[in-house]
C-alpha cells in the first residue's frame, strides 16, 4: 500500500480479543452507529499490510462477536488481540453540505478573517449544545474550544487543509 | 425532590444582568459564567455563553429545546476523548 493510502485511513474498530472457540473475535467499533463497522469491509491494519473481510455475527458485551476473513482459529484470534482496524477514508460515504467526518476536520489549521493563524484543530467535541472545535493554539498548552457554527466558521476548505474562523469576542 | 413551581426557575442575577447586557449591546462575544446551577430561560435563546466547567469555559450557543435545563448539563467537567471514526460534526 502506498503511503498517502496508509495516511487516509480511519479507525473504525479495535480487535479486543477472541471470542468462543471456534476463530471468531470481540470487535469493539468506535462508529458512531457501531454496526456501521461492518460497512466498511474489508478493514485494514495500520500499516495496510493486513486486510479482513468483516461479518458480524451478534452483539455481545462491548461490542460485537465477528468472524474476520482469513481467522480460522482461537489462536489466531488471539494474535490479532489489540489490534486496531482501519477504513480507506474514500470508504466513507458523501455527507450533505455542512457536514463533515471529524477526522477530516482534525489536524486543519483555523486562520482568522484577517489571515492570521489562531492553531490547528485537535479535536472535535460536542456536549449536547453543538459542535465545538478544539484548538491547539501556539505556544500555548491549553486549548482553546470554538463553537462550529456558520457565523463563526464561514469557511471550511478541505482541499486546502484550512479553516477561516470568525471568533466571538472573549474566545481566546 | 422537584422544586415548588410558585417559585419560578432558579438563575444567578448576574447570569441574567450579563445576558441583558449582552443582548442590548448587540456584539459578538461569549458571555463567561461560573453558575452551573442556573436554569436556561427563553430569554437566553441566541446568545452563547462560556460555561465554566472547573478548568475552562466551555461556548454553549443556546437553542429553544435547551430552556428549562442548567448551563452545567453542556460543560461536561471530564474529558473524554473517543476516537473520531466517521462521526460526523453538523455546522448550524
Amino acid at each position: 500500500m502506498t503511503k498517502s493510502a496508509v495516511e487516509d485511513l480511519v479507525c473504525v474498530g479495535t480487535v479486543a480479543g477472541a471470542f468462543g472457540v471456534r476463530g471468531e473475535v470481540r470487535l469493539k467499533s468506535y462508529c458512531a452507529n457501531p454496526e456501521d463497522i461492518e460497512l466498511y469491509s474489508p478493514l485494514l491494519t495500520e500499516d495496510g499490510s493486513q486486510s479482513f473481510p468483516v461479518v458480524l455475527t451478534r452483539s455481545i458485551k462491548n461490542g460485537f462477536a465477528a468472524r474476520l476473513g482469513g481467522v480460522e482459529t482461537k489462536d489466531d484470534a488471539d494474535t490479532l488481540r489489540g489490534v486496531s482496524l482501519f477504513a480507506p477514508r474514500d470508504r466513507l460515504p458523501a455527507l450533505p453540505e455542512d457536514e463533515f467526518y471529524y477526522s477530516d476536520l482534525i489536524g486543519l489549521e483555523v486562520l482568522d478573517t484577517g489571515g492570521t493563524s489562531l492553531g490547528r484543530v485537535k479535536d472535535v467535541q460536542n456536549h449536547g449544545a453543538g459542535d465545538l472545535l478544539e484548538l491547539q493554539v501556539p505556544g500555548q498548552s491549553a486549548t482553546v474550544l470554538m463553537p462550529f457554527t456558520r457565523a463563526v466558521v464561514p469557511t471550511v476548505d478541505l482541499e486546502a487543509g484550512r479553516l477561516i474562523a470568525d471568533p466571538p469576542e472573549g474566545l481566546f | 425532590m422537584a422544586r415548588s413551581v410558585w417559585k419560578g426557575p432558579f438563575v444567578d442575577a448576574y447570569v441574567l444582568k450579563k445576558a441583558e447586557a449582552a443582548r442590548e449591546s448587540g456584539r459578538n462575544e461569549v458571555i463567561k459564567i461560573w453558575s452551573r446551577r442556573s436554569t436556561i430561560l427563553p430569554q437566553f435563546v441566541g446568545l452563547t455563553f462560556g460555561v465554566y466547567n472547573g478548568q475552562k469555559h466551555i461556548p454553549v450557543n443556546v437553542s429553544e429545546d435547551m430552556i428549562g435545563q442548567k448551563f452545567g448539563e453542556y460543560s461536561p467537567t471530564r474529558t473524554y476523548y473517543g476516537h473520531a471514526a466517521d462521526k460526523k460534526a453538523k455546522r448550524k
